[in-house]
C-alpha cells in the first residue's frame, strides 16, 4: 500500500511541475507584482541608475539638493590623457588617438557634437560613425544620462569628477537617480480613492450574478430539464444547437452580434419600415449594453450546466421516474420532488466554477463593447487587463494591474468558501449511510 | 537565459573562428516592428531598400555583409506596444520599431531602446535635414532618441455643397482656413452649422458633426482648442480643468443639440470613412494621412467636395486653433550585439533620405520629415502633401515626451467617454479625472 503511495506522488510529479510553473507561480508573482508600482517605464527586471534633469529636479524638490543638482547637470568635455587612454580602451586607432593628442590635448568642449565634428576632420579619420561617437564619449566629464548599475558605481563616477558627497547625499541620490520599480502598497490606497473603483466593483457583481442566475445555472437547468422530457432524437438536436456559440470561436460569434446590433445592422434594419430610427443597439445605452454583454455571455455559459445536468438527470434511477407516475405525480412535481434535489451537487459545481470563470472573462465584453459605453459595461477583470497589458499609449501598469487581479483572487476564494457553506458541502460528500 | 544566449553566441563565433572569417561572408539579420495600415508598407520597406544600399556600399568598399531584414507588421497600436515592451523586457526585442514619439520616455527609463544619436549621425545628409522641429519631438532629456519616419496633423473637414446649402459662398470656403486661424470662426459655428445641415434635411440627425470613431491622440486637440496645455515650462505634465472643461462640454452639447450621437465612440472605421466620403456627414475631423484612404479606397473626389482647416479654437479667451503632429520615429532597441545596433543606425539614416521617404509620404499621405523632400518630384507634384503641408504644418503641436503621458492619456478619454455618453456630468468626469490623476502621478502632474 506505502510503496503505491510513492508511485502516485511519482507518477504526479511531472504534473506538479507543470502546476507549480503555470497555476502557483503566476498567482503568486502576481501578488508579488500588486505590491509594486512596476510600468512600462520602470521595467520588470530592474533599473539603472541615471542623471537628467527629472531626476535631478526631484533631487533638488525632495531633498532640496538644488545645488547639487545643477553641479551634477553641467556637462563638459576635455580632452586629457585619461579620455585618450579611454578612447584607446574603446578601440580607437592609435594614429587617431596620436592625432588628437597633438593637436588638441587640453581642450575643453561644451558639448559632444563639437568633438564629433573636430573628429571628422581629422586625417586619421575613424572609419565609423559609431567609432566617432565612442570616442568623443570618452572625453565626457559628466554623469548626464549614462545608466550605471548600481548607486556605488554612479558615485564612483561622481567622485571621480572631484564632486564630493555627504552621506545624505548619497542616500538622496540613489533614491531619485533610480529608474526601476519599487515595493509599495500605494496600488492598494489608490484603489481605494478611486470613484471608478466600485463602479467597475458594482458592473463585476452585476454582470456575474445576472449570467450567471438567468444563463449559466438557470437557463441551463430549464433546457436540460426540458430536453429530458423530450425523445432522445430532438432532444440531442437542442442540446448540439445550444453547443453552438461555445464552439465558434469567439471572434466571430461576437463579429454576428455586432452585425446585429450595428446601426446598419440587422435589427436596424428590421426596424426601420416601423418607423423607429437605426442606431448602435449595442451601444446606445447601458442597459441595451448589458442586455447584449449578459446574452452573449449567457448563450456561451449556458451550454457547460445544460451538459451536467442532462448527464446528472439521466443518472437518476429511471424506477423513481416510474414509481412517481405510479402515484399520478405531474411534471412539476417530478422536477420539484425527484430532479431538483438529485442535482444539488451538480448546481454547486457549476454555480461555484462559473462564478470564477465569469469573474475572470472579460474576453467577449472586450470584443462586444470594450467595457462601453463610457465604462458603463467596464468589469474588473477587463480594467485590471488594461492597466496591465493595454494601454493606447504604451503606458503599462503592471504593478496596478496586478493589484486588481489579486483584489480578483481574494474575491473567488471569498466567494468559493461561502458556496460551499451555503450547499452544505459537507453533507454532499458524506458517503452513503445506506451502503455502510 | 542570458547565459544561454551568451553560450550561443560564444559558439558562433568560435564557429566563425574556426570556418576562418575571410571566407564567411558576414550576415546580419535586423528584426523591424511596425505597426501599419495598408497603404503604410514603406514603415518597414524602406528598411529593407536601405538593407539593399547598405550591402551595395559595403560592397563597393571591398567588403561583404548580408543583412536580411525580417519585418513583422501589427495592426493595432496597443497590441504591438504591448509586444514591444514585454519583447524588450525578454531581451527578445526587435532590433528597429517604428513608433510613436510619446513611447520614447517610457522605453528610455526603462532601458528597451539606446539614444539614436549615438548611433546616427545628426551632421551628416540625410538627417541634418529634417525638419528641427521632428527632430525636438524625437528628443527627450536632451537626446535624440528616435528619428523621424513620418509626420501628420489632423485636420476639421467641411463637406463643400452642405455648406453651400446652407449659406456659405466659395469665397467664404475659400477663406475658411484663414477664420479659423483667426479664431473667427469657432467650436461654436461648427455646431450650429452642423445644426443648421441636419434642419435643412443635408444630412441625418446625427451626423452634422462626426468625430473621430475611436479613442487617439485628436481628442486632446479640443482641449488645446480651450487653451490647455500638456507641460509646465520644467517638463511636468499640466491640467487644465478649464479646458479640459470646454473639451468635455462641446461633445455634449453636441450630442444635447442632436448633431452627434452619444454612442459615437466605438462606431467601426469602415463605416466611419464610408459614411464621410459619401457625403452623409457635414462636418468631421480626422488625419491628413486619411486622405489616402478616402481618395483611393473610398474613390473620394477630395478637392472638389471637401475643404479643411485647423481645429477651430473653442471660443473663450484663452482659445486657439490649433493641430496635433504625431510624428512616428524610428527607434533602435539595446541589443548585446553592439554590430547590430551600429548597422541599425544606418539604416535607419539611409531609410531617411528623401526619395525614399517620399515613396511613404505619398502612398500613405503622410507629410515629409526633410526640407529636400519636397524637391523629389513625386512629393513635390502631390496636390495634397503641398498644401497640407503649407496648411497645417506650422501650426502643429505635438504631445510631450513624458513616461507618465500614457496614464494621463487614459484617464483623459475616460473621462471623455464618461461625459459623452451621459455617464457622469461634465463637472464629475473632470473632477473624478483630477481625481484619479493626482492619485496615480502626484507631484508629476500640476493642476491649473
Amino acid at each position: 500500500m506505502g510503496n503505491s503511495k510513492h508511485l502516485g506522488l511519482i507518477l504526479l510529479a511531472p504534473a506538479g511541475v507543470f502546476v507549480i510553473l503555470f497555476f502557483l507561480a503566476p498567482v503568486v508573482l502576481t501578488a508579488i507584482f500588486g505590491f509594486t508600482n512596476m510600468s512600462t517605464a520602470t521595467g520588470i527586471s530592474g533599473g539603472a541608475y541615471v542623471v537628467n534633469e527629472s531626476t535631478m529636479r526631484a533631487l533638488g524638490e525632495r531633498f532640496g539638493e538644488r545645488e547639487l543638482a545643477g553641479r551634477l547637470l553641467r556637462k563638459s568635455y576635455v580632452i586629457d590623457e585619461a579620455g585618450l587612454q579611454a578612447a584607446r580602451e574603446s578601440g580607437a586607432e592609435q594614429a587617431t588617438i596620436e592625432e588628437l593628442r597633438e593637436k588638441y590635448l587640453g581642450r575643453n568642449f561644451e558639448s559632444r557634437r563639437q568633438i564629433e565634428r573636430l573628429l571628422k576632420k581629422l586625417d586619421n579619420r575613424p572609419a565609423s560613425i559609431r567609432a566617432i561617437k565612442k570616442i568623443a564619449a570618452s572625453f565626457e566629464r559628466s554623469v548626464v544620462n549614462i545608466r550605471f548599475d548600481s548607486p556605488e558605481e554612479l558615485v564612483a563616477a561622481i567622485e571621480g569628477y572631484g564632486i564630493v558627497l555627504s552621506d545624505a547625499q548619497r542616500q538622496a541620490l540613489a533614491d531619485v537617480s533610480y529608474t526601476g520599480w519599487v515595493f509599495t502598497t500605494q496600488n492598494f490606497k489608490t484603489m481605494m480613492e478611486l470613484p471608478d473603483t466600485w463602479r467597475t466593483m458594482a458592473n463585476t457583481l452585476f454582470y456575474v450574478f445576472s449570467t450567471l442566475i438567468l444563463f449559466n445555472t438557470g437557463f441551463a437547468l430549464v433546457l436540460a430539464i426540458l430536453t429530458h422530457y423530450m425523445p432522445e432524437g430532438p432532444a440531442g438536436f437542442f442540446r448540439s444547437v445550444w453547443l453552438l456559440p461555445r464552439i465558434t470561436p469567439p471572434v466571430l460569434y461576437v463579429l454576428m452580434w455586432k452585425w446585429l446590433a450595428w446601426d446598419n445592422g440587422f435589427l436596424s434594419r428590421m426596424l426601420e419600415p416601423l418607423g423607429i430610427a437605426p442606431r448602435n443597439w449595442l451601444l446606445d445605452t447601458p442597459a441595451n449594453a448589458w442586455t447584449f454583454v449578459i446574452l452573449i455571455n449567457g448563450f456561451v455559459g449556458a451550454s457547460m450546466g445544460m451538459l451536467i445536468f442532462s448527464s446528472a438527470i439521466k443518472a437518476i434511477p429511471q424506477p423513481l421516474f416510474h414509481a412517481s407516475e405510479v402515484d399520478g405525480a405531474s411534471r412539476w412535481q417530478q422536477i420539484r420532488h425527484i430532479i431538483l434535489p438529485q442535482l444539488r451537487w451538480p448546481i454547486l459545481f457549476i454555480t461555484s466554477y462559473q462564478t470564477l470563470s465569469l469573474l475572470t472573462s472579460f474576453e467577449y465584453i472586450l470584443l462586444a463593447t470594450d467595457g462601453g459605453p463610457g465604462g458603463a459595461t467596464e468589469v474588473w477583470a477587463l480594467a485590471a487587463y488594461k492597466k496591465a497589458l493595454s494601454n493606447y499609449g504604451g503606458a503599462l501598469q503592471y504593478g496596478y494591474g496586478a493589484a486588481m487581479s489579486l483584489v480578483l483572487v481574494v474575491i473567488g476564494v471569498v466567494l468559493s468558501l461561502i458556496y460551499l457553506r451555503l450547499f452544505n458541502f459537507k453533507a454532499l460528500t458524506e458517503s452513503p449511510k445506506i451502503e455502510q | 537565459m542570458l547565459h544561454f544566449r551568451r553560450t550561443l553566441t560564444a559558439l558562433a563565433a568560435t564557429s566563425m573562428l574556426a570556418a576562418g572569417s575571410s571566407a564567411v561572408a558576414e550576415e546580419v539579420t535586423i528584426s523591424v516592428w511596425a505597426n501599419q495600415g495598408a497603404t503604410e508598407n514603406y514603415r518597414i520597406d524602406a528598411i529593407k531598400i536601405a538593407a539593399d544600399l547598405l550591402e551595395r556600399e559595403y560592397e563597393a568598399r571591398g567588403e561583404t555583409l548580408k543583412i536580411n531584414v525580417e519585418g513583422k507588421v501589427f495592426t493595432s497600436w496597443s497590441e504591438f506596444k504591448q509586444a514591444v515592451t514585454l519583447a524588450g523586457e525578454a531581451g527578445t526585442a526587435p532590433n528597429i520599431v517604428v513608433s510613436s514619439h510619446g513611447d520614447i520616455a517610457p522605453w528610455a527609463q526603462a532601458g528597451i531602446i539606446v539614444p539614436a544619436e549615438d548611433y546616427v549621425d545628426l551632421d551628416a545628409w540625410p538627417l541634418n535635414d529634417i525638419y528641427p522641429n521632428l527632430l525636438e519631438i524625437a528628443t527627450y532629456e536632451g537626446q535624440v532618441w528616435g528619428i523621424p519616419q513620418d509626420a501628420e496633423s489632423r485636420p476639421f473637414f467641411f463637406w463643400n455643397d452642405y455648406m453651400k446649402a446652407i449659406g456659405y459662398t466659395d469665397e467664404d470656403l475659400a477663406e475658411l482656413a484663414d477664420r479659423v486661424r483667426a479664431g473667427e470662426y469657432t467650436l461654436q459655428n461648427v455646431l450650429e452649422d452642423a445644426k443648421k445641415m441636419q434642419d435643412a434635411g443635408l444630412v441625418e440627425p446625427g451626423k452634422g458633426f462626426w468625430p473621430r470613431p475611436t479613442k487617439g491622440g485628436d481628442f486632446w486637440q479640443f482641449y488645446m482648442s480651450y487653451g490647455g496645455e500638456f507641460a509646465t515650462d520644467d517638463g511636468r505634465l499640466l491640467f487644465d480643468r478649464e479646458a479640459m472643461k470646454g473639451a468635455y462640454q462641446f461633445f455634449v452639447d453636441a450630442v444635447n443639440l442632436g448633431v452627434t450621437r452619444k454612442n459615437h465612440l466605438g462606431t467601426p472605421w469602415d463605416q466611419w470613412h464610408g459614411a464621410l466620403t459619401s457625403g452623409q456627414v457635414g462636418i468631421w475631423h480626422g488625419g491628413t494621412w486619411q486622405y489616402s484612404e478616402w481618395t483611393k479606397k473610398y474613390g473620394l473626389d477630395f478637392f472638389k467636395n471637401v475643404t479643411f482647416t485647423l481645429i477651430p479654437s473653442g471660443g473663450n479667451e484663452r482659445g486657439r486653433a490649433n493641430t496635433l503632429t504625431h510624428p512616428l520615429v524610428y527607434l533602435i532597441t539595446k541589443q548585446d550585439s553592439e554590430k547590430e545596433m551600429s548597422i541599425a543606425g544606418e539604416l535607419i539614416t539611409i531609410a531617411s533620405e528623401p526619395r525614399i521617404n517620399a515613396l511613404h509620404a505619398i502612398k500613405s499621405a503622410h507629410l515629409g520629415i526633410t526640407r529636400s523632400e519636397e524637391k523629389v518630384s513625386l512629393y513635390a507634384n502631390d496636390r495634397w502633401t503641398r498644401e497640407a503641408t503649407e496648411v497645417l504644418l506650422p501650426y502643429a503641436t505635438a504631445a510631450p515626451n513624458n513616461p507618465n503621458f500614457g496614464q494621463y492619456f487614459e484617464v483623459m478619454m475616460n473621462g471623455l467617454q464618461a461625459a459623452w455618453t451621459g455617464q457622469k456630468t461634465v463637472e464629475q468626469a473632470v473632477a473624478d479625472a483630477e481625481k484619479e490623476l493626482k492619485a496615480a502621478l502626484g507631484d508629476e502632474i500640476v493642476f491649473r
